[in-house]
């Protein structure tokens, strides 16, 4: 009898070691997080990604960038930017080939990080995302795989091109037939960081079995017990498990230099936020805190919707988004542009103010800022505006502006950019969407 | 290993003090089967004592005694019978070893051999007794969780949908028996653990929210696109079944007219319309239409024409022709009534925009109001119109004098009312973009934004029944609740007023968000209703613009205030809902305390901050990972305490025998009827559950038995997968033809358990189950239908097939790659059909090419015959290789074969032990019905019994055994007789009690 429970418990010894080991691959090898930072651990700490989304284009004309490093030359749409010069990629000439010939709008943007063709009508078939790919691969150690927050509500109904609406509304998904539910309350999304979402939910849910394997036990006979003490013994496991996947994310938003304070947020008033402003300035705050206390290591943001219906009377602009896109060469338009950009920057310098190890959170983040289309009057689709903000771990180079435009189409595809982003994030792919090529030179 | 055998014996020992210590009586229906418990026979006890222990003495104990007994078996410690039976897996090895003279060791003296047989036959004869005396024992069955087949159909008998969660789980692993369904065998980690959680919080994620309780698509159901795609398709199934074509009406009418030609004699105009499966109601009012000649005008008048110069059945026309003129009558009729029906272009009505949902909604009422309804507008008079003008049509000329016209317009106006223009429309778009934009399934038509319009009047009130109409408003309503469209209709009416017509963009607008939820609270509602119908009244706009402004809002805002209502109402049946799925999840009545459970628990996941839907899902899989539902814990009366032999035992509760009743059978939780038999508590009464076995072996569901014993037991369980066929050399073996492969011997063990036809039909009978891809690799006639469509064919035989063992299946996964393996063939016969013990084979063994191009001049039976001659082997290849060589005649995919891949000529002829040259399927049934058929049904119950009680068999159960298969002789071998002696053995009533 002694001998099959020694067994046991030494088993359960091992699976506890296992899990702890599985889970935390980074965390486990710094023990005092915050205190040792200085002791250059640097390539231990957590990468992560964020994508930011604007809909509709951009005025062609302003929206370029020279030079390189400190003596880069922005364009005006991209003028907020240059505080961040070093820090940033100008990205010309990619595209997305299932995105092109198939009408405009909502064609364009359903599989903008899939590069997978979409069905017209009324079912709904794309692929999944990267981001989604990477939340897949490495959400296990998070307390969100990924957060996905919009600033524009999702809609379903058609558009001319017989594309479902569905597909201008959603750039994270989750697989070929089903979006990720985007989080466009503030209140909501801070919540998820913090409150029963994910790990804290399996939680409830292991405590609510335990009671009842514990209720079994008790009837059951002896050698049943064993069984189910299998099942019990799991059951700790996890619990443990998740206990410290959130003891070691919450040390990890303690995770400044000493003497410095982090970056708090107080849990934002409930409802929606009636200035865009003020909505977006949220938004950005609790991606850049998700990404600071490592609660999740992947986000995407929609900062507008495909066909927006955003509406800027502090510009002052006087058409929405989507009429005014359509006369992109407008100083109004460029007002949006940089609007967006200012979005971008100040988030970027929300990153740039956290300290973690001996630099920033922005060293260790990439910033993907992305829009559908190039020029927002011609739909054009044969280019794409992107912008890289952050190092990512020192894997990033920046500072650079390059264009790809004139190159052969296999050897400009955003799944290539993806597929590279991703070897960064750990997670090596043979390939991805229309692609099975790096992107050279990024 | 020892080390094992000796916390085992341990084990075992101290079973045996435990069941000594208590006794109660039998319940009356199990008493006929127990075994008194005989004392242990002292002739044994005495031949220990006299004859074994001294050999043992002699000749073991020098090595297996002393302080360190030689691999840690010390046989003096056996000093008496008894002890040797708490150990007797130990006893079985030792006299295996005994036997097969590996034990003394060559360097040790050797025992004579009538001194090895002292002891062989002494073991043997206690074997013999002790499993006599324990007859009925249940053995060990131990707690065990659900295997990932089991749960996959419990899970889709909860749901009604196949989910498969656990389809990416590891394989569960198999006991000795090849099943994967015991104990010992069905651990759980943490990391399995966790993919429970996963898959069970995937399950939730297929909750549809429903206005009285919930239900599952097969799909998850989290994004309003999912949500959207459940109720649409839903709808659309509803109006796909209905019966609109005018043909089949009339095709039914004239059956009617003419039954007693048709000798139709007792004929109703009720029953035709149920046997045409058209609308009485309606059938009744074209019968009036037809009939109606006063003042029949125009359409009428033509289709009464028609109809009476429809064929009459007394000259006998065939029915196509009869078809083809019902046909031509509907689409004159139909034909007419587009040239009196109503359009309507989209007003200009400033200051809306051209696509203002508010005039597309405005001319999607009109159309509706006017299906029914005939338009004056088309008409010509007479007096005045000009044949030779444009547009003139014939059709449409009325009377100019006031009272003929009167009545033209009235006759008209009937044909438009009972044949209305559409009885439902089921897609629109907006009217400036191409004809070709389809597939917008209840679409309000709206430019860009969504939104649902219900157009199926005439459908509604002129073809449905009352039970009819109450499906279709229930579904529409839960169009509604289930995908809230209302709200976000209105959320789409924020944004496109703001982006494609500016008309929101005034700033007394820019506090009224689309994104916000609250939008359609009744005080944002009202404000933005306001400001929007001042807006437009301010603007200029016409009477009737305010109107139809005030009339869109007003039903909108309806909608959203009922929808609200009913989601709030639908909260409390949902947990009645999740209640009653927990009671069916724990597969026995739910605890009262259960139930409060249940329910706290979603109150404390409410209170944390959830919604009730994310409650809900969360409380559902709680329920999916409960040890209740993943466990398979069996529960026994043990007030009515007994003995078996060495143990003691209770009978199982009528809820546990119920269980392993429906996992046996159907590898599930038990259905509602099962239930309902454990709660009137006399399940355990053979005559019932003869019935019940009798009952659920009729059911669907033993394709599952079919599936996880048959497939199983065969070494065919996971042939969906196999991928050793070269598809270059064989392109034929295709993933469709794979499947088929799969399925034959599924589909035959199914009909044949559900039709209860005799267990013999696995060899001998002469058909089999083919769909299209499989019957064209057997070269037997295509069956009709689509390729997925199974048949049964008889005569097999002319085909060289029928039965389990010429199937492709079990012929392809026994061959490596491009050439047959006589070896692999003949042993899967003799050890899974014939349950013939083969030791594994020495490791030094030379290889076969794996190509038979690569063998030279030898055929492959040549090759094997030289490998035969080495003694070593041949012992044991000559027990099974001739199988093998019979089954010459098919390649390495099963395919019938005149020479194999080298050219040479196969020849499947063989030397049976017998000493019979036999060749092809044919010798083999032959030589088996002659010789071996015993071993098949042996073995057969040997591993159903394993199953079925998950657990191996043990040497007590070779009285059930006995039982079983007189059951088969007496009853023709019908399978039943398997199945219902095994499930009114002791062994499945009752279990130890430790």
């Amino acid at each position: 009898m002694t001998t099959i429970l020694k067994a046991a418990q030494s088993r359960r010894t091992f699976l506890r070691g296992a899990g702890v080991t599985m889970l935390l691959p980074w965390l486990e090898s710094i023990p005092a997080w915050g205190g040792t930072a200085a002791q250059g651990r640097g390539t231990l700490l957590p990468k992560r990604l964020a994508v930011i989304f604007m809909a509709n284009g951009i005025n062609p004309n302003n929206w370029w960038a020279k030079g390189s490093g400190e003596s880069m030359e922005l364009g005006p749409s991209l003028e907020p930017l240059l505080p961040f010069r070093q820090r940033l990629n100008f990205i010309g000439g990619l595209f997305n080939e299932a995105a092109t010939n198939v009408g405009i709008h909502p064609g364009q943007t359903g599989n903008l990080l899939s590069g997978a063709r979409l069905t017209r009508g009324p079912e709904i078939r794309g692929g999944i995302s990267f981001d989604q790919v990477l939340a897949n691969r490495l959400g296990e150690s998070s307390v969100q795989p990924s957060l996905v927050l919009g600033c524009e509500q999702p809609t379903t109904g058609y558009h001319e091109t017989n594309f479902s609406m569905a597909y201008g509304s959603h750039i994270s998904w989750a697989s070929a037939t089903s979006p990720v539910p985007m989080e466009v309350y503030p209140s909501l999304a801070f919540d998820s960081l913090f409150e029963n979402r994910g790990a804290q939910r399996t939680r409830s849910i292991l405590d609510r079995v335990m009671e009842q394997a514990a209720d079994l036990r008790r009837q059951a006979s002896t050698s049943d017990q064993k069984k189910l003490d299998e099942y019990l013994t799991s059951v700790r496991e996890i619990e443990r498990r998740i206990d410290r996947v959130r003891e070691s994310a919450n040390q990890a938003g303690e995770g400044t230099r000493p003497g410095q304070p982090g970056f708090t947020l107080q849990r934002p008033d409930n409802g929606l936020p009636q200035d865009i402003r003020e909505h977006m300035r949220l938004m950005a705050d609790i991606l850049a805190l998700a990404f600071q206390t490592n609660k999740t290591s992947v986000a995407t943001l929609l900062l507008c919707r495909d066909i927006s219906g955003m509406f800027y009377p502090f510009l002052p602009v006087t058409e929405a988004h989507h009429l005014l896109s359509h006369n992109d060469t407008s100083k109004e338009f460029t007002l949006v542009n940089q609007y967006y950009t200012g979005q971008l920057a100040y988030l970027a310098q929300r990153l740039q103010s956290m300290a973690e190890g001996d630099g920033t959170v922005l060293d260790n983040s990439c910033l993907l800022f992305m829009s559908n289309m190039w020029s927002g009057s011609r739909h054009d689709s044969t280019r794409v505006p992107v912008l890289t903000l952050g190092n990512l771990g020192g894997t990033l180079q920046s500072g650079r502006v390059l264009d790809y435009y004139d190159r052969p189409a296999d050897t400009r595809r955003l799944c290539s950019l993806y597929l590279s982003l991703m070897d960064r994030m750990g997670v090596e792919l043979p390939s991805f969407g229309d692609a099975d090529e790096r992107l050279a030179g990024i | 290993m020892i080390a094992s055998h000796q916390a085992l014996a341990a084990v075992a020992v101290a079973v045996v003090f435990a069941a000594t210590s208590s006794c109660a009586r039998l319940p009356p229906s199990l008493a006929s089967q127990t075994v008194p418990t005989a004392p242990r026979s002292a002739n044994l006890d005495q031949r220990y004592v006299t004859d074994v222990q001294p050999l043992l003495k002699t000749y073991c104990h020098s090595c297996h005694g002393g302080s360190s007994p030689a691999a840690r078996l010390d046989l003096t410690a056996f000093d008496t019978t008894g002890r040797v039976i708490s150990a007797f897996d130990v006893w079985e090895r030792l006299h295996g070893r005994l036997d097969r003279r590996e034990m003394p060791p060559r360097s040790a003296a050797q025992p004579t051999d009538a001194e090895r047989r002292t002891i062989t036959d002494w073991f043997a004869a206690l074997r013999a007794h002790e499993a006599e005396r324990n007859a009925g024992d249940p053995g060990v069955v131990l707690a065990r969780r659900l295997s990932n087949a089991e749960y996959n159909y419990t899970v889709q008998d909860l749901t009604g949908v196949d989910i498969a969660p656990t389809k990416a789980f590891p394989v569960d692993p198999a006991n000795e028996a090849g099943f994967d369904n015991s104990g010992e065998t069905l651990a759980i980690s943490p990391a399995l653990l966790t993919k429970y959680i996963d898959a069970a919080r995937n399950v939730a994620n297929h909750i549809v929210f429903q206005p009285h309780g919930f239900s599952f698509a097969p799909y998850e159901v989290l994004t309003e696109t999912d949500r959207d795609r459940f109720v649409v398709n839903r709808i659309m199934d509803f109006y796909r079944r209905q019966r609109t074509d005018l043909a089949g009406y009339f095709f039914a009418l004239w059956r009617y007219e003419n039954r007693s030609a048709l000798d139709l004699k007792g004929a109703s105009l009720a029953s035709i319309a149920t046997a045409g499966g058209v609308s009485l109601p309606y059938l009744q009012r074209l019968q009036q239409l037809l009939h109606d000649r006063k003042g029949a005008f125009g359409p009428i008048a033509g289709m009464q024409r028609r109809w009476d110069e429809l064929p009459a059945a007394s000259t006998r026309p065939s029915e196509a022709t009869v078809r083809a003129a019902t046909e031509a009558l509907r689409d004159y009729v139909i034909g007419y009534r587009k040239k009196l029906a109503w359009t309507f272009d989209v007003p200009r009505a400033r200051p809306l925009h051209i696509a203002s949902e508010i005039t597309a909604m405005h001319v999607n009422r009109q159309e509706v109001l006017h299906r029914r309804r005939l338009n004056p507008h088309v008409l010509l008079a007479a007096e005045t119109a000009d044949p030779t003008a444009k547009g003139y049509d014939a059709d449409l000329v009325v009377p100019s004098e006031p009272a003929a016209r009167a009545a033209a317009v009235a006759s008209l106006e009937k044909f438009c009312d009972v044949i209305p223009d559409a009885f439902l429309v089921t897609e629109r778009t907006s009217p400036w973009l191409a004809k070709n934009q389809t597939g917008r399934l209840l679409s309000a038509g709206f430019h860009s934004a969504m939104g649902y319009f219900r157009d199926d009047g005439p459908l509604y009130e002129l073809l449905l029944d009352d039970g009819g109409r109450r499906e279709l408003d229930g579904l529409w309503r839960e169009l509604d609740v289930i995908s809230n469209a209302p709200a976000r209709q209105l959320a789409g009416f924020v944004w496109f007023e703001r982006t494609d017509t500016n008309f929101m963009l005034s700033p007394e607008f820019n506090h009224l968000r689309a994104e916000d939820l609250d939008l359609a609270s009744d005080v944002k509602f009202g404000e933005l209703r306001r400001l929007y119908e001042a807006k437009v009244a301010a603007s200029g706009a016409t009477a009737e613009t305010r109107r139809m402004t005030q009339q869109y809002f007003d039903e909108l805002g309806a909608a959203i205030r009922a929808t609200a209502q009913a989601r709030a109402a639908a909260e409390p049946p949902h947990l009645e809902h999740l209640v009653a799925f927990a009671e069916r999840a724990y597969r026995r009545p739910i605890e009262a305390a259960e139930r409060d459970a249940v329910l706290a628990f979603y109150r404390q996941l409410r209170q944390s901050g959830l919604g009730h839907e994310d409650a809900v899902r969360d409380t559902l899989a709680s329920v999916l990972v409960s040890p209740h539902v993943l466990y398979r814990v069996d529960v026994v009366r043990t007030a009515a305490q007994s003995r078996i032999g060495d143990h003691a035992v209770a009978p199982l509760t009528s809820d546990s025998l119920a269980n392993r009743l429906s996992y046996f059978l159907w590898s599930s939780m038990p259905d509602a009827e099962l239930m309902a038999r454990a709660a009137a508590g006399d399940l355990h009464r053979p005559e019932i559950l003869r019935a019940q076995v009798r009952r659920m072996l009729r059911d669907g569901r033993v394709s599952r038995l079919a599936t996880e014993f048959g497939a199983n037991w065969l070494g065919v369980r996971r042939f969906e997968e196999y991928n050793s066929v070269d598809r270059e050399r064989f392109p034929a073996f295709t993933n469709d033809l794979r499947r088929a492969f799969f399925e034959e011997p599924v589909r035959f063990l199914t009909a044949l358990i559900r039709e209860n036809r005799p267990v013999t039909d696995l060899l001998f009978g002469d058909y089999t189950y083919v769909n299209r891809p499989l019957a064209s690799h057997y070269g037997m006639p295509q069956p009709d239908g689509d390729a997925e469509r199974w048949v049964r064919v008889d005569k097999a035989g002319g085909y060289q097939r029928g039965g389990l063992l010429p199937m492709a299946a079990f012929l392809t996964q026994s061959s490596p790659g491009q050439r047959t393996s006589p070896v692999k063939r003949g042993y899967w016969v003799a050890r899974n059909v014939l349950g013939q013990h083969i030791p594994a084979p020495p490791p030094d063994v030379p290889a076969i090419p794996s190509d038979e191009a690569d063998l030279g001049s030898l055929t492959l039976a040549q090759t094997m015959a030289r490998h035969r001659a080495d003694p070593n082997c041949a012992s044991c290849h000559a027990t099974f290789d001739f199988f093998g060589l019979a089954f010459e005649g098919y390649g390495p995919v099963g395919e019938r074969r005149e020479r194999d891949l080298g050219g040479r000529t196969v020849d499947p002829a063989t030397e049976f032990p017998d000493g019979v040259r036999r060749s092809g399927v044919a010798g083999i049934l032959e030589y088996v019905r002659a010789s071996r058929q015993q071993d098949f049904v042996d073995n057969l119950s040997r591993r159903l019994v394993s199953y079925g009680l998950g657990r191996g068999v043990i040497p007590s159960d070779r009285r059930l055994l006995d039982q079983m298969q007189a059951a088969l002789r007496a009853n023709g071998y019908r399978f039943s007789g398997l199945v219902e002696t095994l499930v009114t053995s002791p062994q499945f009533l009752m279990k130890r009690v430790p």
